[in-house]
């Protein structure tokens, strides 16, 4: 998947998880933060969103990864998701 | 300084409510004068196989121009209640938040909490098999009431919520009477706030505790209780903090008293012993002869056993001045709103001592002749001279609570 197929698709699971009043993919930027001021997440949401993540990609996520620096906006969390498929890929090659 | 007399009586500088008549104390005073009841047809969740139909439910809210806050979508209704109510009686009592830099607590009551989205988590759970939003659990707490008010005011003071069943409102006013007398607060934030949910309403089904209609407190046919929502908030200060910052007292909170039945799970004493011990310990503790009570606020469930267990233990404590006072049941008004309802019931009582006349308590039916109270029935009865009155809550479990309330001027 590509990273702007993996942004696009993370802002529709981020709507779709989270259930926001009023919010759609369009209106999330690639570069606002998710959390405190810009999209106003909480923690509460980031369990919601850590859940979704890893039964969207089949990933896993340590608790030490939920920090800023992955979650800190839409950009960093589609960077985090392709490093982790990437590494993920060939042991799926493997598997086949 | 040591020589200064202290004065630690404690004031009631502020109002807030929410009931089925609607988010505000305006609501529910005039919802309290109009004879009618709030108790009907409810929408919260599918109750057609229960036995009965009614309760007092909250209509949508708060108004559109209120301040929700970032936290809000975390709250359960029943915080939402109780911030709405904080806020109001904050505001009516001219004291601005946060309150951090002042000697303020909260003292709360609930009930339910967060148990109606509690509901909903497990219904989603079980019903659709999909793994709920965790965001229903996130205030699921009996507390979360009273710390969703700490945090919206920056109450740093001592927090506390209670939780004994329909006495916890009447309990959390006590403790925040001990508090402000004791000098350990200034400010008190106390009341309760529950909300209408399906393990409450089937519950008090069960036991056959629920009349079809609405309640009818102590007339002749009653059946049993409705199940209410809403919160009550009383902003409470020590005379020397109201009289600081020159506010002015809308009533005293002058004593209270508690017993407990230590009898029955459900049942009162038959006698009122327990509810006349805290009556009793209640006029000891405001120094007031029992002849000195204007009007009574009775807890007056509408359920057969508590009607006459309660009158009989306001004949014991009061004597013939039991059957001569106007006597009045808010939960024939806005329902039974549970571990709250003794906060909302002062707060109606403090109304009702501000504006001198006891509202009527709805229901059809004849006053029942074998209780032989002074039922205000209709329309609100003028009390121009009454001074001091009394609230009682008394509560499943047998935990019994009387408040005396008083016009401070």
């Amino acid at each position: 998947m590509s990273q702007n197929g993996i942004r696009t698709n993370l802002k529709q699971l981020i709507v779709t998880t989270l259930n926001l009043d009023g919010l759609t993919p369009e209106r999330i930027a690639d570069d606002e933060p998710l959390f405190g001021s810009g999209l106003g997440l909480d923690s509460v949401d980031a369990l919601e969103l850590v859940v979704a993540l890893e039964k969207e990609y089949g990933i896993s996520i340590a608790s030490h990864e939920v920090d800023r620096s992955v979650f800190g906006s839409l950009a960093s969390l589609a960077g985090f998701v392709e490093r982790r498929l990437a590494e993920s890929k060939p042991q799926a090659a493997d598997g086949q | 300084m040591a020589s200064e007399a202290r004065d630690r009586r404690a004031v009631i500088t502020g109002l807030g409510a929410v009931s089925a008549f609607g988010w505000g104390v305006d609501a529910l005073r005039d919802g309290l004068r109009s004879g009618r009841t709030a108790i009907g047809p409810f929408q919260r969740f599918d109750h057609t196989r229960h036995r009965t139909h009614v309760a007092g439910e909250v209509p949508e809210g708060p108004p559109p121009d209120f301040a929700r806050g970032p936290r809000w979508r975390r709250l359960s209704l029943a915080d939402r209640f109780a911030v709405f109510a904080a806020r109001e009686a904050l505001a009516q009592a001219g004291l601005e938040g946060p309150l951090h830099e002042r000697a303020a607590g909260v003292f709360f009551a609930s009930s339910t909490g967060g148990m109606l989205e509690s509901e909903r988590y497990f219904t989603q759970l079980v019903r659709a098999g999909a793994r709920p939003p965790l965001g229903l659990m996130s205030s699921q707490q009996i507390n979360g009431p009273g710390d969703a008010v700490a945090r919206d005011l920056r109450v740093t003071g001592p927090v506390q919520t209670l939780s004994s069943a329909c006495a916890s409102g009447a309990l959390a006013l006590e403790a925040a009477l001990a508090a402000i007398r004791a000098g350990e607060v200034e400010i008190a934030v106390a009341g309760g706030s529950d909300s209408l949910c399906e393990i409450t309403y089937s519950g008090f089904n069960a036991l056959r505790a629920v009349d079809e209609a609405p309640c009818r407190p102590f007339r002749e046919g009653r059946a049993g209780m409705s199940i209410g929502e809403g919160a009550g908030v009383l902003v409470l200060e020590s005379v020397d903090h109201a009289r600081g910052r020159g506010a002015t007292p809308l009533a005293e909170l002058r004593g209270s008293g508690a017993s407990c039945d230590a009898s029955h799970m459900t049942a009162p004493h038959p006698e009122g012993a327990g509810a006349a011990l805290a009556l009793t310990r209640a006029f000891t503790d405001a120094h007031l002869e029992p002849d000195g009570v204007d009007f009574i606020n009775a807890h007056g469930t509408g359920t057969p056993l508590n009607d006459a267990a309660e009158f009989a233990a306001f004949r014991a404590a009061l004597g013939d001045r039991a059957s001569q006072v106007p006597l009045t049941s808010t939960k024939g008004v806005v329902g039974h709103l549970l571990g709250s309802s003794g906060a909302i019931e002062a707060v109606a009582t403090v109304i009702g001592l501000r504006d001198r006349e006891v509202h009527p308590t709805p229901g059809g039916g004849r006053v029942d002749p074998a209780i032989g109270a002074r039922l205000v029935l209709d329309v609100p009865e003028a009390v121009p001279d009454a001074r001091t009155a009394v609230s009682t809550s008394l509560a499943f479990g047998g935990s019994n609570v009387a408040l005396v309330l008083a016009r401070w001027d």
